[in-house]
């Protein structure tokens, strides 16, 4: 359901976001992300410089698999509806990765006509090791 | 020989800065991640929608930066560079949607600089955060951004 609505009433605790897959990453995403985001360390960009600091190659922004996390929220919940998205960067992201986002509903509240819903994401890469780990909050409609 | 890392940064606050959000950014952003939805990039759909215009993905205020300020300059101050330099972590937080033609202001401090020991040696995290607010000076965003750098 891309670009759903879902309302408060039917989010049950332990209920799975959809995957979404993102990838596989190439150079010129880094590149347009670099441009887009006015992140531009060669780290992203430069082999031989990602090289010579010790990190084995380009590898993506952490920002850009962040976003890929927020996609897979907002395709979920709608575009607007996150609070709040905090994520640590676990593993590095490679060229030709592929990056599957997911999620988990932890807990529902409601107050002051406010309805929210608290999930655990996270993303793997092709190999199932966690690139991305976190949590966000997103606000829901009601039915009533 | 490990950097040393200076915590004096420790409270340092950067000059308050104003950010206009470009309507062309935002689509800019959103196909660079490839997240098509029709509110980022629709001005139609934008239009119609409970805020009246296209909005930017809940990660665009990460991208504000002091077009005026030398990038580097914390990161020398610190006594490393950006080769040595890794995104850790990064929290957000949204009060309210950002939209095109609206400017901000940002203010940015350093919280806390720390040493711990990482899985290919030493370690220091830098934690900054932004608060970002509209010209009623109301709060909209605010960010939480860990730096790692490799000592």
């Amino acid at each position: 359901m891309k670009y759903g609505r879902v309302y408060i009433e039917d989010v049950r605790v332990g209920d799975e976001l959809p995957p979404l897959v993102k990838g596989p990453i190439q150079q010129i995403q880094l590149t347009r992300y670099a441009g887009a985001s006015g992140d531009f360390n060669p780290i992203h960009q430069d082999d031989e410089f990602a090289r010579a600091a010790g990190m084995g190659g380009v590898f993506a922004h952490g920002m850009l698999s962040m976003g890929f996390v927020a996609q897979a929220l907002t395709d979920w919940s709608g575009a607007g509806s996150v609070r709040k998205l905090g994520v640590r960067f676990a593993a590095l992201v490679r060229l030709k990765d592929t990056v599957t986002c997911k999620g988990r509903v932890l807990s529902k509240a409601s107050k002051d006509e406010v309805h929210t819903v608290e999930l655990e994401v996270w993303a793997e890469n092709q190999r199932g090791e966690k690139v991305v780990a976190g949590r966000a909050t997103v606000a829901l409609p009601s039915r009533v | 020989m490990p950097t040393q890392i200076n915590k004096g940064v420790v409270g340092k606050e950067f000059p308050p800065y104003v950010v206009t959000v470009e309507r062309g950014k935002i689509k800019e952003f959103a196909r660079a991640i490839g997240d098509l939805n029709p509110f980022y990039l629709d001005d139609r759909v934008g239009q119609a929608s409970e805020w009246g215009d296209v909005i930017a993905p809940p990660t665009f205020a990460v991208t504000f930066r002091d077009e005026s300020a030398d990038t580097g300059a914390l990161l020398r101050e610190l006594g490393t560079d950006i080769s040595r330099v890794l995104h850790g972590e990064q929290e957000l937080e949204i009060v309210r949607q950002l939209t095109p033609g609206e400017s901000y202001l940002c203010r940015t401090k350093v919280v806390d600089v720390y040493e711990k020991a990482g899985k290919s040696g030493p370690m220091a995290f830098v934690v900054r955060e932004t608060a970002i607010t509209d010209r009623a000076n109301e709060v909209v965003a605010t960010l939480r951004h860990v730096t790692v750098i490799r000592l």
